[in-house]
């Protein structure tokens, strides 16, 4: 017979990561996504023996093409049901656009925008005809701000909350509860990875990978989109009555590389 | 010495082709591109005719991955310099997004997001080094919020146009202009292809291709968003103002029962 798992993408760190420490704490089987097997493992053992569930390891680079299909014919393969489908993976490039090398920008729209589509359109079907289950987008404040220095990553981040958002509205009836996660500054290795220096947001404002995990998951069924802190929610409430050409201007104020 | 050119995706109807005569009329030498040669090749020699200009019709592909990186190596290998970008190519997919087929749904993510930044990406670093040049992206009113029954396009369009107001200010000071054309519901091909009934709008809020491509050029001498119109400037206004979810849900009240 087939077992209910909660799929998370990009689950080997970050808020993946703490997505999945949080689901296992409420007792749900996992099948966690990502390119380092070795980390998923460690993960799994950690969650098996902390929660007494069951944990399916299922390493995959989401960026190549093909790779979701692949990934979808595993879980059918383990005779996995996916309950829970929590789009985490992506990653952000910093820098002005003309000087980044396009392949990589291509790679981010690769896993930040067709994995997620991809993955929602070949699991939100089997949803539907069970009329229940979680499809969870995990965007980034970013959706909401045009981000000089960020502008593929904050670009891909406005796909994901418009596309969420209007999903949400068509599987209303349907018993599929969706949700868009839009955190803000996080602390955790994609700053580092992404070369971003956050120093200068003051830390009150930053939030810890578990307080956006557990915000999120307490959000599922209620409304279409949680912005992750009130701060964020103020700043962002009040930056909507501002020009647009400013807040552009404000977030490139935000965004900037590291100094090497 | 290198010709400068004016690049026109999608130009073999609609838009495009109406982005191509407008700017053929000003004198720039164009470079259509699409799919369907015939219609590429009738166009060119219709506007070389017309205005004494060069129009080059170059077919292609800009939804297959290497599509963008082809025609890029075709403009060099005709010692082409894209002095003009128009990102114009693009399609709408509509009904409720767990039917339709996943394909489909990213075949249009390739052609109205990843040709888009592929091109701009490699023809954006001899701009910036010459000082001087414009990238026009075509996205939509729908980019300025959630759009149920037709999610996969309005994200694109969602995402072309953050992308572009970003880059507009990395670019303010290099000579490089980027402009982002969003026209509402405009007389074409393109809504019989993404079969929306046209019943949905009024018809004194519907433009013409020929409006919005004049609209278009003219507002190019500098870097922002146009939306084309006063109905849909008012309409963009109302979607960045009201909550979302407000805006989702009259969205889906205009499209349910015509997709």
């Amino acid at each position: 017979m087939a077992r209910d798992i909660a799929l998370v993408t990009g689950a080997s760190s970050g808020i993946g990561e703490a997505l999945a420490r949080r689901l296992a704490r409420d007792g749900l089987d996992l099948g966690l996504v990502a390119r380092r097997a070795e980390r998923l493992e460690a993960l799994a053992s950690e969650l098996r023996a902390g929660n007494g569930v069951q944990v399916d390891v299922l390493p995959a680079d989401l960026t190549r093409s093909g790779a979701v299909a692949e990934l979808v014919e595993e879980l059918a393969r383990r005779s996995l049901d996916v309950d829970w489908l929590v789009n985490n993976a992506g990653f952000g490039t910093v820098g002005p656009f003309h000087t980044m090398p396009v392949e990589r920008e291509l790679e981010e729209i690769a896993l930040n925008v067709e994995a997620l589509v991809e993955l929602t359109g070949r699991l939100v079907l089997p949803m539907v005809r069970r009329h229940r289950g979680v499809v969870m987008n995990v965007a980034s404040v970013g959706a909401y701000l045009p981000s000089p220095n960020m502008a593929t990553y904050a670009a891909t981040k406005a796909f994901v909350l418009s596309f969420t958002e209007a999903i949400a509205v068509e599987l209303q009836d349907s018993g599929v509860s969706v949700l868009c996660v839009c955190p803000g500054v996080t602390r955790t290795e994609f700053q580092e990875r992404a070369h971003i220096d956050t120093g200068y947001v003051p830390a009150f404002i930053q939030q810890t990978a578990d307080e956006v995990a557990d915000e999120a998951v307490r959000s599922v069924g209620r409304g279409p989109v949680v912005v992750n802190g009130v701060l964020n929610r103020i700043s962002l409430g009040a930056l909507k009555f501002l020009p647009h050409v400013l807040t552009t201007r404000i977030a490139g104020g935000i965004v900037r590389p590291q100094e090497p | 010495m290198a010709q400068s050119v004016v690049v026109v995706t999608g130009a073999s109807s609609g838009i495009g082709a109406a982005l191509a005569r407008r700017l053929a009329r000003d004198r720039h030498d164009v470079v259509l591109t699409a799919r369907r040669i015939d219609r590429l090749e009738q166009l060119a020699r219709e506007l070389a005719a017309a205005h004494g200009i060069q129009a080059t019709a170059i077919p292609s592909d800009l939804a297959r991955p290497d599509g963008p990186a082809t025609l890029v190596s075709e403009l060099d290998r005709r010692g082409l310099e894209v002095d003009w970008l128009v990102n114009n190519a693009g399609f709408a997919t509509a009904g409720r997004f767990d039917r339709l087929p996943i394909d489909r749904e990213l075949e249009e993510i390739r052609l109205n997001v990843k040709a888009p930044v592929d091109l701009t990406g490699r023809l954006l670093p001899g701009m910036v080094a010459r000082r001087r040049g414009v990238v026009m992206n075509v996205a939509s009113v729908a980019g300025f919020g959630p759009m149920p029954y037709t999610a996969t396009y309005a994200a694109t369009k969602a995402f072309l146009l953050s992308f572009s107001e970003a880059l507009a200010v990395e670019l303010s000071g290099t000579g490089v202009r980027v402009v982002c054309v969003c026209p509402g519901f405009t007389r074409t091909e393109f809504q019989e292809k993404a079969k929306i009934a046209a019943s949905v709008m009024p018809s004194f809020t519907w433009m013409s291709a020929e409006q919005v491509a004049d609209q278009a050029v003219r507002a190019a001498g500098h870097s922002g968003v146009l939306v084309n119109g006063t109905m849909n400037s008012l309409t963009t206004v109302f979607m960045r103002l009201a909550p979302r979810g407000l805006v989702a849900r009259v969205a889906a009240a205009a499209m349910r029962g015509r997709v």
